[in-house]
């Protein structure tokens, strides 16, 4: 079923794409630089749990309605009740994840002693925000990548993980830098 | 039925994996220092850990698959399948790697007009992604064999395991290896 060249093959153009998208969030990231390294290290902390927790989350989904669809118990319809009832344990399970860590990110950064300008509820109510549009956003990306994928014949398994996790990452930093704007900081 | 065994088998794991981002966030906090002496070093940081996240959890996910159509199991698992998994993986590793180095280099002449010592960007850039490339296709084959011993579904466990631990992983790589690169240049 497999075979080396055709994984190189198929993953390649995907990944360059990838790539191409996280050199520009690391250049958002150095654009923000005095943010990050200087002023409010803290959201710095923050970046690699909000994109984790909404990578894996997207990944979960993408995971079981690609398997889904290999069974065929999930059938290619947005209507589709096995698909929709994964879709609303992702969107749970990330509220859930999002507010136990937003609290541990503040220990942490009261903990290592960095620099910590900003109110307990200012950056609990930045980071809640960010997490919870971040992880609906990203269901509807990984619904739609597994069924296009699934629906030109290309395994879903190839195709979503790298999907979410990149846009996870490129809209997890761009909204954390609005709801750090929309917070005032 | 399905959402209830999604959230106890998920839940706990993707909770764990947001506690691995907060160890990556806090390494990244410890390097602070670095980010400020090697301009473009933060430029990498989302390429290459999303990078490690999409090769394995793809690796994952493609096993996971398998393991679903009955390619493999945990009683035949060292079969033709695994190796050109495992092989297709660190070719695409390599290959990522050298094309990233080149493009991080390039960005950051053009975005930021300074000259980061190229050699020691691409050099961070290609060794951190091969060793850790390395590492981590290991510890995939060891958590896809606990997994199936424990016969749980793969598809809940894999993807996350390995984002978190390949974030945790690649981090101290990149720490590590532009710490060496700093001392040899």
């Amino acid at each position: 079923m497999y075979h080396w060249k055709t994984i190189v093959r198929y993953g390649l153009p995907l990944l360059t794409i990838c790539v191409l998208i996280e050199i520009f969030v690391g250049q958002l990231l150095q654009q923000q630089d005095n943010l990050l390294l200087e002023r409010l290290p803290i959201f710095l902390i923050s970046i690699p749990v909000i994109n984790s927790v909404g990578g894996n989350i997207g990944s979960i989904l993408g995971a079981h309605l690609a398997s889904g669809l290999h069974i065929g118990s999930v059938s290619l319809t947005l209507k589709d009740k096995t698909m929709r009832e994964t879709v609303l344990t992702a969107l749970i399970m990330g509220f859930i994840t999002y507010s136990f860590l937003a609290i541990g990110i503040y220990l942490l950064g009261i903990f290592t002693g960095i620099n910590m300008d900003i109110h307990f509820l200012n950056f609990i109510g930045i980071l809640l925000a960010t997490g919870f549009v971040l992880v609906c956003l990203l269901s509807i990306i990984s619904v739609l990548t597994a069924f296009i994928s699934f629906k030109r014949g290309i395994d879903p398994d190839d195709v979503v993980s790298p999907v979410v996790t990149t846009f996870g990452d490129t809209l997890g930093i761009i909204l954390l830098f609005l709801f750090i704007g929309v917070g005032g900081l | 039925m399905l959402a209830k065994e999604m959230l106890k088998q998920s839940l706990p794991l993707v909770l764990l994996c947001g506690i691995g981002g907060l160890f990556t966030g806090n390494t990244l906090g410890l390097m602070i220092d670095l980010f400020e002496r090697i301009p473009g070093l933060l430029v990498i940081v989302p390429g290459i850990i999303a990078l490690r996240g999409n090769i394995s959890t793809a690796f994952g996910s493609r096993l996971g698959s398998a393991y679903h159509l009955g390619i493999i199991n945990e009683k035949n698992m060292w079969n033709n399948e695994l190796k050109q998994n495992v092989l297709g993986s660190l070719a695409l590793s390599m290959l990522i790697s050298i094309i990233m180095g080149i493009l991080a280099y390039i960005t950051t002449v053009f975005f930021f007009h300074t000259s980061p010592n190229p050699v020691i960007l691409i050099g961070i850039v290609i060794i951190a992604g091969i060793i850790s490339g390395l590492i981590l296709t290991g510890l995939t084959i060891i958590i896809i064999y606990l997994v199936f011993k424990r016969g749980y579904d793969p598809d809940n466990i894999t993807g996350p395991a390995l984002a978190t631990v390949g974030d945790i992983i690649t981090i101290f790589c990149i720490f590590a290896t532009a710490l060496f690169m700093e001392a040899i240049f």
